[in-house]
């Protein structure tokens, strides 16, 4: 018996001893790289303080290198020998306890500086990096709510030091050097490799991007920013390799005053990054939709209509595509506006036209009963259009369109106006007359007029026309009718989804797809947590629909190539700097420009358009 | 366009594409009060009438950027090559990027630029006074240099067109 208790004895002091020396050996060790420890404790709490992932020690501690370099090199000049200079630093080190132990701790510091701050931020970024992964997997914390209670002030914090990020004015240009759209701070990179400023590059807004966020969470920021940024981007591509000169066309759906505010913004902005020819439609400027090939303006001019392909409204469409292809595509040529459009709705110009055709005019003999009806149908729509898309201008005329649509006041005329401009861009992308052009359309709320051209059919004609199209919607709902459109949409989403604040973000979060995770659960003993447990691997969301509920304004998850980015969006400023003229472009063959028309605006000519009414000079 | 005066100029208006509207007319206001030909001393139509002119191509935003179009790129049809056009160089020139410094520590945030600034100068200052030895203090000199050249970027306002 007292051979097992001093046995038992004998363990327990041995343990203690082991555990002390442990310490004791780990005390010595800081102590002695009293510098490195000093600094990489520094790192450390600065790392938590400000929710830094252990990405951004890291590159301080490469930043900090030089400092090293030069140290190294001034050593080298004076030892002038490579064992010399290995052991400079053990030296200086050596020397610094005596500086430090005649006070002069200062001087110590200093001397051992060079090598104790990248070493030491080094050390921070691997003792922070563990720190995380233990909290996380259940090895560290005193609660088993410890991974819950972390992940949620350091996702605070990050969004804190985020937003200090974007508040500077400087730190955020549109455009980088390389080519890609900076759209503002990381504050998370799940799956994604983690950079203080978060960009992509402009091509993935080549093919599609969907972004979906309820109102007033910051959508309309995010989209001028990534216009702008294509913008710039592409036009330096442009400068640089040739590439095709961008044009940027903007469909905003919902229309009513703050369309207008919101156009005026991004003339502004789109100014400073180099667009020179900014149109507002139809406020500024008009296009000619009568400028699109017969075929098409006849199809076009037919889809502007709402017909039913059932019962008698089936024969009554069957007629009015007969009537509006032989009047379109008439011998004279096609209509050149509006009403050129409705004469030739009358059979007399028809018969007149198709003279000495028997087979056409037999057509118009046989439609002769209806071209009434057609004709009064078109009259109404084309007033109730206005003369936005009666023209002159073609949509190559400016660098860049922002078409107001009022969708939510009109929107069976916004429903037309929509189906019109969208055959214009496609006209634009696939003609061979003039430069081609790289295209990105954007349309905002588009679901507000998707009636008639499901957004589906705009992704695909869009991708089969090399046109880049971006669609925002407030919410999953937004995006199609069903929720085969609205994963179809999502799905062919390569240049990426942007997730901002929404009620409903778990068909985003699928999407995103899982990641594997240790999940640790504890035993709770006797009313409090124990320390036994168990781990496995279990799948969590790469976009935490959680996280997406509770997004500030101005926050967005980039979700792209089975990671998610969380960013805090730059608001997109115009530079205050007095601009130059952006470099001249140079011009291959001497052009004929034909400038889209402006809307007519009479010139003041007498003083009350000046001064107002009752004013005298 | 080409053979009229630069609708800027007559306003006495900076050559920018983000005016206002309130701004152009008040410049248009201010040369009409001046230039009236109903004013007691006549006035001085031609000034006038060029200034009627100028604004009614400045008075709406659309007007400004194809005013502005105009101006900085004129249609000389002058036949570049396209080689020409692959070696344009990229971005701001380094000669304007130095004139530019100026203006965008202006524009940005002064106030903290110079405070980081102060700080950096006191921190070397300090290092050069400890007597440390001349490779550890040009390493920690060289280690605050390139934390001021990391960090000042972003109290500078971006420089146009990026």
């Amino acid at each position: 018996m007292w051979w097992y208790l001093r046995a038992r004895l004998l363990l327990w002091l041995l343990r203690v001893t082991g555990r002390a020396l442990r310490w004791a050996v780990l005390i010595a060790v800081l102590a002695a790289a009293a510098p490195v420890t000093v600094v990489a404790a520094v790192g450390f709490a600065g790392a938590w303080l400000r929710g830094w992932p252990p990405a951004r020690l890291r590159r301080a501690a490469c930043w900090s290198l030089p400092m090293t370099g030069v140290y190294l090199a001034g050593r080298a000049l004076q030892v002038r020998t490579w064992q010399a200079l290995a052991l400079a630093p053990v030296h200086d080190w050596r020397h610094s306890w005596h500086l430090a132990a005649a006070g002069r701790v200062l001087t110590a510091f200093v001397l051992c500086a060079p090598t104790a701050v990248p070493a030491g931020l080094f050390a921070a970024a691997g003792l922070w990096a563990w720190r995380i992964y233990a909290i996380d997997n259940g090895l560290a914390g005193k609660t088993a709510t410890a991974p819950v209670v972390f992940d949620a002030r350091q996702w605070r914090r990050s969004s804190r030091a985020a937003r200090g990020r974007v508040a500077a004015p400087g730190a955020f240009p549109l455009a980088d050097r390389r080519g890609r759209v900076v759209m503002g701070a990381t504050i998370r990179a799940v799956g994604h490799r983690w950079r203080p400023v978060s960009a992509m590059p402009y091509r993935a807004m080549s093919r599609h991007q969907v972004i979906i966020g309820s109102s007033g969470c910051g959508k309309t920021n995010l989209m001028m920013r990534t216009w702008a940024g294509w913008y710039v981007a592409a036009l330096a591509a442009h400068y640089q390799t040739g590439a095709p000169r961008p044009l940027l066309i903007v469909l905003d759906c919902k229309g009513g005053p703050d369309a207008r505010t919101k156009a005026a913004r991004t003339r502004t902005l789109l100014h400073t990054a180099g667009a020179r020819r900014v149109a507002i439609w139809p406020d500024e400027a008009t296009v000619s939709l009568w400028g699109l090939p017969p075929a098409d303006l006849a199809v076009t001019l037919f889809q502007l209509i709402e017909t039913e392909a059932v019962g008698a409204a089936a024969y009554y469409a069957d007629v009015t595509q007969a009537v509006i292809t032989l009047a379109v595509t008439a011998p004279p040529g096609p209509p050149r506006d509006g009403a050129g459009f409705l004469d030739r709705l009358e059979p007399g110009w028809l018969e007149a036209a198709y003279a000495g055709d028997a087979s056409r005019l037999g057509a118009v003999a046989a439609a002769r009963r209806s071209l009434g009806d057609v004709s009064l149908r078109y009259r109404t729509l084309l007033s109730r259009l206005g003369p936005g898309l009666d023209g002159p201008g073609t949509l190559t005329d400016a660098d860049a369109w922002y078409f107001i649509l009022e969708g939510t006041r009109e929107q069976s005329v916004a429903e037309a106006q929509a189906t019109a401009l969208t055959e214009l861009v496609a006209h634009a992308a696939t003609s061979r007359e003039g430069e081609p052009r790289a295209i990105l359309l954007a349309c905002d709320d588009y679901s507000a007029v998707s009636g008639r051209v499901p957004l589906w059919q705009l992704y695909e004609r869009g991708r089969s026309l090399g046109v880049g199209v971006q669609v925002s919607a407030q919410s999953w709902q937004g995006l199609g009718r069903d929720d085969d459109e609205r994963r179809r949409i999502c799905a062919t989403a390569d240049g990426g989804i942007w997730l901002m604040r929404t009620p409903y973000p778990q068909p985003i979060s699928e999407l995103a797809g899982t990641r594997r995770v240790i999940e640790t659960a504890t035993k709770v003993l006797g009313g409090v947590w124990g320390d036994e447990g168990s781990s496995r691997i279990q799948h969590a969301w790469t976009a935490d629909p959680g996280i997406a509920r509770r997004l500030a304004t101005g926050q967005a998850g980039y979700i792209h190539a089975g990671g998610c980015t969380w960013v805090q969006i730059a608001r997109p400023r115009p530079s205050p700097l007095s601009l130059s003229p952006p470099p001249p472009e140079p011009v291959l063959i001497p052009p004929a420009r034909q400038q889209p028309a402006a809307v007519p605006s009479a010139p003041p000519d007498d003083l009350h358009d000046v001064f107002g009414n009752g004013a005298r000079p | 366009m080409t053979d009229s005066p630069d609708p800027f100029t007559v306003l006495g208006l900076p050559l920018r594409p983000d005016l206002s509207d309130e701004r152009v007319r008040a410049a248009w206001r201010q040369v009409a009060i001046a230039t009236h030909p109903d004013r007691p001393d006549g006035g001085d139509p031609a000034r006038y009438a060029a200034a009627s002119a100028a604004y009614a191509v400045l008075r709406t935003g659309w007007g400004r950027s194809e005013a502005y179009a105009d101006l900085a790129a004129p249609l000389t049809g002058r036949v570049v090559s396209p080689v020409a056009v692959a070696a344009r160089p990229l971005g701001l020139g380094s000669w304007r990027a130095l004139a530019l410094v100026p203006a965008r520590i202006w524009h940005g945030r002064p106030g903290r630029l110079v405070l980081r600034i102060a700080a950096g100068l006191v921190l070397a200052l300090l290092a050069t006074r400890t007597g440390a030895g001349a490779p550890a203090t040009a390493g920690l000199v060289t280690g605050i240099g390139v934390w001021l050249v990391l960090t000042v970027r972003a109290d500078l306002a971006p420089p146009p067109g990026r």
